[in-house]
C-alpha cells in the first residue's frame, strides 16, 4: 500500500468531510489532510477498518492565535505497511473547545488526549478520565502551552523574586495545595 | 495534646478532595481488597512515578498510574529558543537515549530546510546511533537484572558499558549528554585510531554478549521469575500500541530502521530481532540480541564509510551561525530509539524559533501499556514486569 492509495480511498469514501488531501514529496511521504472536527471519528474508524491503520503514533494539538482556532493533530500508521497519515482538525478558540474522543478506535488514545486537554485545554467529549496527567493538579485551568500563556505557572510568578521592586506582587507563599500525592494511604 | 483520630479523619478528607469524581471509581474497594501504593521513589526505575494498586491477598486486580513528578516542559522551552539553542533541550529527554532524541529533533529540521548530510556525516550518524543503542540495552538489561536480585549480572553489564561510553566519549567529548549531530551533518569527525579500538571493543562486546545469553537462560531462580511472566500477546502489544524491543518479543518484525529508513540504513545488511512469547525473558533476550546487531552494524559502517566532507557545500545558514530562519511547514520523522519510536513533529512558522514542538516518546507508550499488564499479577512480579519494559520517566515527563 502506498500514500496515493490511500489518499484516493480517503477522498472517495469522505467527499465532503476530507479537505486539502496531499502526498508529501519528502520521506517518509507522509498523506496529510484536513478533516471535519464532527467527522473526526468516521475517519479514523474508516482508516482502522478498512485500510489497516492499526497504530495511533500520537496526538497533539497547535494554537494558532492569529487565526483564532486550534488544530488537533492525529500521527496515525500501521503495523503492517509504511503509509503515516496525519490527520488535522480545526476546533474554535473559543471558551469551552471540544472535540469527540477517538478511545472507542484505538485504545492508547487516552493518555494523549488527557496531555492535549491539560496543556491546551481542548475537552475531548466522551474521554472517561479527564484529569491531569503530568501536571500539578492546581495548574489545571491554566493551560500553560497556549500562545496567550504568560510564561510561568500564575501561583509561582506571585513569589517575590524579580529585582524590579513595582513588578513584585503579594505573595501567597506557601502554595496552597488541597493536599499532598503521599497523604492519600489514609484513605483506607 | 493532638487526637490522633482527629488527624486520621482530617487526612482522609484531604484525600478525598484530592482524588477527582472519575477517580474515586477505582479507589471503591470490598472487603478482601486494598490500596498499596508503590512510589513515586520505586523500585523499577530511576525516575519518579506513582503506582496505587488495588490488591486481593497477594493478586492485583487493578492498577493507576500517576505521572508529572518532574515535568520539565520541554516542548514549551524549545519553542523559546533558537533551533540550534534548543538542540542540548533534547537530550535532557531521556539521558540514556540522548543520541536518538538528537537525531530525531535534527532529521525533523532538516526537513523543514530542504537539506541533506553528505554520506560520511550519515555512516557516522548511524554509528552512533547503534553505539547509544548497545549502551542503553547494556544498562537497561543490567539494572534490569538487578531488580531481580541478580547483581552480578549487571557488575558486568556496567562494565562492559564503560568500553562503549569512552567510544561515544572520545568522539562526542560526553559520556551521556552528546549534543553531537549537527543541521546537515556532524560536529566532529572519527578521530584517528577509533576504528581499530572501535573493533576491539565490538568483537569483545559481541562475545560477551554471548555468555550473557547463557547466564540468563541457565540460572533456574532467573528463569523461574521471567519465563511465562508478564506476557503480552501479538493482540496486547497492537492494542497498546508498543514499538521497539517490547513490541518485537512478541513476534512482529516491526523496526523503524527498516519501515521508515533515514541515513544509510537502507544500504546496511541487518535483521530485525524478534521473540516468540513476548514474556520478560523475551525481551531481555531481544535486547542482548539487539546489542550484537548493532556491533554488526557498526562493523559494515566502519567498513562501507569513505573520507569526504562533513556538511554539504551549500548551507542555508552559516556553520557557526546560532540563528537561522527556517521555511515555514512542518516535519516529521520517525526515528528508531533504542525503546521503541521516536519522532520530533515540528511547526515551522518562518521565523528562526520553532512554532510549536511535539515530542512523540516511546516510553509515554510503554507506561500507558502497564496497567493492563498489572492486572492479576502476583506483587512481587510488579516490580519485575514494570522494569522489564526499560521505559525511561524522564521523558515521559518531557
Amino acid at each position: 500500500m502506498d500514500g496515493e492509495t490511500v489518499l484516493d480511498s480517503l477522498k472517495s469514501q469522505f467527499q465532503d468531510a476530507v479537505m486539502d488531501a496531499m502526498v508529501d514529496s519528502q520521506p517518509p511521504h507522509i498523506v496529510c489532510a484536513n478533516v471535519d472536527k464532527e467527522k473526526i471519528v468516521d475517519v479514523c474508524a474508516y482508516l482502522k477498518d478498512n485500510l489497516q491503520f492499526n497504530r495511533l503514533s500520537g496526538i497533539t494539538s497547535v494554537d494558532f492565535l492569529d487565526k483564532n482556532k486550534f488544530e488537533v493533530v492525529y500521527m496515525i500508521a500501521s503495523y503492517d505497511h509504511s503509509v503515516i497519515v496525519k490527520l488535522k482538525a480545526d476546533v474554535v478558540r473559543d471558551e469551552n473547545p471540544s472535540i469527540d474522543t477517538v478511545i472507542p478506535v484505538w485504545w492508547n488514545a487516552n493518555w494523549y488526549e488527557r496531555e492535549v486537554y491539560e496543556l491546551m485545554g481542548i475537552y475531548f467529549n466522551g474521554h472517561p478520565e479527564m484529569t491531569v496527567l503530568v501536571l500539578t493538579d492546581d495548574m489545571m485551568g491554566e493551560w500553560p502551552f497556549r500562545k496567550d500563556y504568560p510564561g510561568f505557572p500564575q501561583t509561582a510568578a506571585k513569589y517575590p523574586y524579580s529585582d524590579d521592586q513595582e513588578s513584585v506582587v503579594e505573595s501567597e507563599y506557601p502554595l496552597k495545595w488541597k493536599s499532598w500525592p503521599s497523604e492519600r494511604h489514609y484513605l483506607e | 495534646m493532638v487526637n490522633k483520630h482527629d488527624v486520621k479523619k482530617r487526612m482522609r478528607q484531604l484525600a478525598a478532595d484530592y482524588i477527582h469524581e472519575p477517580q474515586q471509581e477505582a479507589y471503591k474497594l470490598d472487603d478482601t481488597e486494598m490500596m498499596l501504593h508503590i512510589g513515586p521513589q520505586n523500585p523499577i526505575q530511576p525516575g519518579p512515578f506513582l503506582i496505587d494498586l488495588k490488591i486481593s491477598g497477594e493478586t492485583v486486580r487493578d492498577s493507576k498510574l500517576y505521572m508529572g513528578y518532574g515535568h520539565k516542559g520541554i516542548e514549551k522551552i524549545l519553542e523559546s529558543l533558537t533551533y540550534i539553542q534548543g538542540l542540548p533541550i533534547t537530550d535532557r529527554m531521556c539521558y540514556l537515549s540522548s543520541l536518538s532524541n538528537n537525531e530525531a529533533y535534527v532529521s525533523s529540521v532538516e526537513r523543514l530546510l530542504d537539506i541533506e548530510p553528505p554520506e560520511r556525516s550519515q555512516y557516522i550518524r548511524v554509528i552512533m546511533q547503534e553505539l547509544s543503542r548497545i549502551q542503553s540495552h547494556l544498562l537497561g538489561t543490567g539494572e534490569y537484572a538487578t531488580d531481580l536480585g541478580f547483581v552480578t549480572m549487571f557488575l558486568f553489564m556496567i562494565r562492559e558499558r564503560e568500553y562503549v561510553l569512552g567510544l561515544i566519549e572520545d568522539i562526542t567529548g560526553a559520556r551521556i549528554t552528546h549534543c553531537f549531530p549537527r543541521f546537515g551533518g556532524v560536529r566532529e569527525d572519527l578521530p584517528e585510531g577509533w576504528r581499530e579500538k572501535a573493533i576491539d571493543v565490538l568483537a569483545m562486546i559481541n562475545e560477551k554478549c554471548e555468555t550473557y545469553k547463557e547466564l540468563f537462560s541457565s540460572d533456574r531462580t532467573y528463569r523461574m521469575r521471567t519465563v511465562g511472566i508478564g506476557t503480552l500477546t501479538k493482540e496486547d502489544v497492537i492494542k497498546v500500541g508498543l514499538t521497539g524491543p517490547a513490541l518485537r518479543a512478541a513476534g512482529i518484525d516491526y523496526d523503524v530502521r527498516k519501515v521508515y529508513p533515514t541515513l544509510t540504513y537502507p544500504d546496511i545488511d541487518f535483521k530485525v530481532q524478534t521473540g516468540n512469547n513476548g514474556d520478560i525473558f523475551d525481551r531481555i533476550m531481544v535486547r542482548i540480541n539487539e546489542i550484537q546487531e548493532s556491533c554488526w552494524i557498526i562493523e559494515q559502517a566502519l567498513d562501507q564509510i569513505k573520507p569526504g566532507p562533513l556538511f554539504p557545500d551549500e548551507l542555508p545558514y552559516g556553520r557557526r551561525t546560532p540563528s537561522m530562519r527556517v521555511p515555514p511547514g512542518e516535519a516529521y520523522v520517525p526515528v528508531e530509539d533504542p525503546r521503541g519510536e521516536i519522532a520530533i513533529y515540528i511547526v515551522s512558522d518562518g521565523t528562526d524559533k520553532p512554532y510549536r514542538v511535539k515530542v512523540r516518546g516511546p516510553s509515554f507508550a510503554l507506561m500507558q501499556g502497564l496497567p493492563p499488564m498489572l492486572e492479576n499479577v502476583y506483587i512481587a512480579d510488579v516490580p519485575a514486569i514494570a522494569a522489564s519494559m526499560d521505559s525511561c520517566n524522564s521523558e515521559v515527563d518531557r
